[in-house]
């Protein structure tokens, strides 16, 4: 089968691969009828994420159809449409059964590469490094989808691909972003980011009750769907302005948001040229993995008392992190990988009952073996890029 | 951090870095070089003063992130890179003080060597190339950009979610 | 250091104990190098705790102590994967395969992964599915 690959920093290449098989009883083989180009595979792209090897199949965003599954799997037949989430979760360990999947205990059969980096280890996640499992991801044509008895939720109506693709990860994860948040109505909530999964949390901000929803980025487009589309009350370019935190002040009559997002992680860009230099050179010498300018400025500008939700891919260490705003202003920061399985089947309602409609981000679709393109294109944010689907 | 698809080798330094190192060599070369050279006091020592301050000053003059006068184009600055290690390099021996001793050409070459290698592993477009052919992406879309950009019209129903039970009956347009 | 480690399973503590003894899902290398093994009931509802402690020698001198530590982690790390495939097992029913390492969890693996892409026919029954 075609597959998309890894093949290098700044690489990716369509191959021919062989078809996956079942392994395990409880897994199942999906055709895919569409993927999708994520923001972290961005980092893989550009090389910050290690353990990468040549032919990795990349893409953890996919839906499609049934097509095989193993005798385990007794929810799921032939020919069942079905979106996929991007955590492998077994459903049976102690983390799952308290609804925390993206730290599955039994799905990471590389657990003890994980446990060097971080403690201990997390989820499998599907075409996301070998830190991560070493799964193969799918931007291809089939994929493989273990524990398929607790992750793949059944989709059965008109609803096109589109509308329900995003359910596999950057919508619960922006909604979780902003579920973060605690909003009760009437809330000013900072999302710093507007791409897709900023989008997500500013529509999921929005369709939770804030009263302003103030995007931060500084690509105008984006920040123009952010305003067309997905809700936002306000935007900040701050390639006009540096001083977010100022601007947000004002903004929010000298008070600060109530509430912080950060859809940005670890790639971010400041304003200030002379500090992205510093950060640039100390994460070239790998004095530091993480560049943290979003995140420093979101703790700034949150209101002291507020919430700090994170949802941005974070993979290392950081450098100069604001301990002690954060904790002078007693902040709460709520984060991680996207519980996905908690929130597919309620957003899924939404999606039915029309209150959001998520295909609102896409701007290219192209057919698998353009992604190559379709991932430069994403990277350089040329064209208005904001989302990328691949059709295999 | 980029790879040129023309170059057969990796050119990682975009136009962030080059700056950074324009600046750190071009004040190093003015002020501390020439003692940890052991060369201070010497014409050796004058000349990579002047060469320091140059490349800091037009530096300043460069339109990249890290120019004050965004004036003279990226490449124009590389090629002033290259003009100036070449000349660095060649000034003892115009002046024939290379006779004076090693200290008086080998910090020249030496500089001029560093800075030839820094060039080759800077990518020229500064800011990362663009691998890819954007009508060739134009073409095979099967989407059309702008329209999602710019069309108004909010994907979300406002409240849908909220807990305290503001679910809108208005469906999203 | 380096020679104890713990992990938790949510069964009840004679579930644990049976299901130790049984060949199907016994592990192999604890029993081989002659480990201490012992089983505590874990906090609320957590299961039980199953603990491992490696024999040691006391080594005589300081290479000796590097030998050992070395030679020691290798095989705590054996150790850890034994317990963690018992773990899947007992709770999930199968151990976890990736394309990276289809065998599920090995230390060896840890160094020398698959690509992350389907294997081919002829690599399945070397991974022992």
């Amino acid at each position: 089968m075609r597959a998309n690959v890894w093949s290098g920093r700044n690489t990716v290449q369509v191959e021919n691969v062989p078809d996956p098989k079942i392994l395990n009883e409880r897994d199942a083989i999906v055709k895919i009828t569409s993927t999708a180009i994520c923001g972290s595979d961005l980092h893989l792209y550009d090389g910050y994420i290690p353990t990468m090897k040549k032919g990795d199949i990349l893409g953890h965003e996919f839906m499609g159809e049934v097509v095989e599954t193993g005798k385990g799997v007794s929810n799921l037949k032939e020919g069942d449409r079905v979106v996929v989430p991007f955590p492998i979760a077994c459903g049976n360990c102690w983390a799952c059964r308290h609804e925390l999947f993206s730290v599955c205990e039994n799905s990471n059969p590389n657990s003890g590469l994980a446990e060097k980096m971080f403690g201990h280890s997390t989820c499998g996640i599907f075409g996301y490094s070998h830190l991560t499992g070493g799964y193969a991801g799918g931007q291809a044509e089939y994929a493989r989808v273990p524990f398929a008895d607790v992750g793949p939720i059944k989709v059965e109506d008109d609803l096109t691909d589109e509308q329900v693709l995003f359910l596999s990860d950057i919508f619960p994860t922006g909604y979780m972003g902003a579920e973060f948040c605690e909003i009760t109505g009437g809330e000013c909530i900072a999302v710093f980011g507007a791409g897709p999964v900023g989008q997500f949390a500013i529509a999921s901000a929005v369709m939770l009750g804030a009263e302003r929803v103030i995007a931060i980025d500084h690509v105008d487009y984006r920040l123009e769907m952010a305003r067309n589309k997905a809700g936002a009350t306000d935007t900040i370019n701050f390639d006009e302005d540096p001083d977010v935190v100022e601007q947000l002040k004002v903004l929010t009559g000298g008070r600060g948001p109530d509430a912080v997002i950060d859809a940005v992680g670890m790639e971010s860009v400041s304003g200030h040229a002379p500090l992205q230099a510093i950060e640039r050179v100390k994460q070239a010498s790998r004095q530091e993995t993480d560049r943290g300018a979003a995140l420093r400025d979101a703790i700034l500008a949150c209101r002291p008392g507020g919430i700090v939700s994170v949802i941005g891919v974070y993979g290392g260490l950081m450098d100069k992190f604001p301990m002690g705003a954060l904790m002078n202003k007693g902040l709460s920061i709520k984060t991680g990988q996207c519980h996905v399985h908690r929130y597919m089947k309620p957003l899924y309602e939404h999606v039915k009952q029309g209150h959001i409609d998520p295909s609102f981000v896409v701007t290219h679709r192209l057919d698998l073996g353009e992604a190559p393109n379709g991932f430069e294109t994403f990277k350089h944010k040329q064209d208005e890029c904001v989302k990328v689907v691949l059709k295999p | 951090m980029t790879e040129n698809s023309t170059a057969g080798w990796p050119r990682p330094i975009d136009s962030i870095l080059h700056g950074a190192t324009d600046y750190t060599a071009g004040v190093t070369l003015t002020t501390v070089f020439p003692r940890l050279a052991n060369i201070d006091g010497t014409s050796a020592a004058r000349q990579i003063r002047i060469a320091g301050a140059i490349h800091a000053g037009y530096s300043t003059l460069t339109d990249y992130p890290l120019g004050v006068v965004k004036a003279i184009p990226y490449k124009a600055h590389l090629a002033l890179d290259a003009i100036g290690a070449l000349a660095l390099a060649a000034t003892p021996f115009v002046t024939g003080q290379f006779r004076r001793g090693r200290d008086q050409w080998v910090p020249h070459v030496a500089l001029c060597a560093f800075e030839l290698a820094s060039l080759a592993l800077s990518d020229p477009t500064g800011k990362g190339d663009y691998k890819a052919d954007v009508e060739a992406v134009r073409r095979a879309n099967m989407e059309d950009p702008a329209r999602k950009v710019h069309e108004r019209g909010l994907a979300v129903t406002p409240g849908a979610a909220a807990t305290n039970g503001g679910a809108a009956t208005a469906a999203v347009s | 250091m380096g020679s104890r480690t713990a992990i938790t399973v949510n069964r009840p503590e004679d579930e644990i104990r049976r299901m130790w003894q049984d060949p199907a899902f016994r592990p192999e290398y604890i029993g081989e190098v002659d480990a201490a093994v012992t089983f505590r009931d874990a906090p609320g509802d957590r299961g039980t705790e199953i603990h491992v402690a490696l024999p040691r020698e006391a080594p005589r001198n300081k290479l000796g102590e590097v030998v050992q530590k070395v030679a020691g982690s290798a095989s705590l790390a054996k150790v850890k994967d034994e317990l963690y495939r018992f773990k899947q097992l007992v709770e999930t029913g199968e151990v976890a395969r990736s394309e990276g390492s289809p065998e599920g969890e090995r230390a060896e693996r840890k160094l020398k992964q698959r690509p992350a892409q389907p294997l081919k026919e002829s690599e399945l029954e070397k991974a022992g599915v």
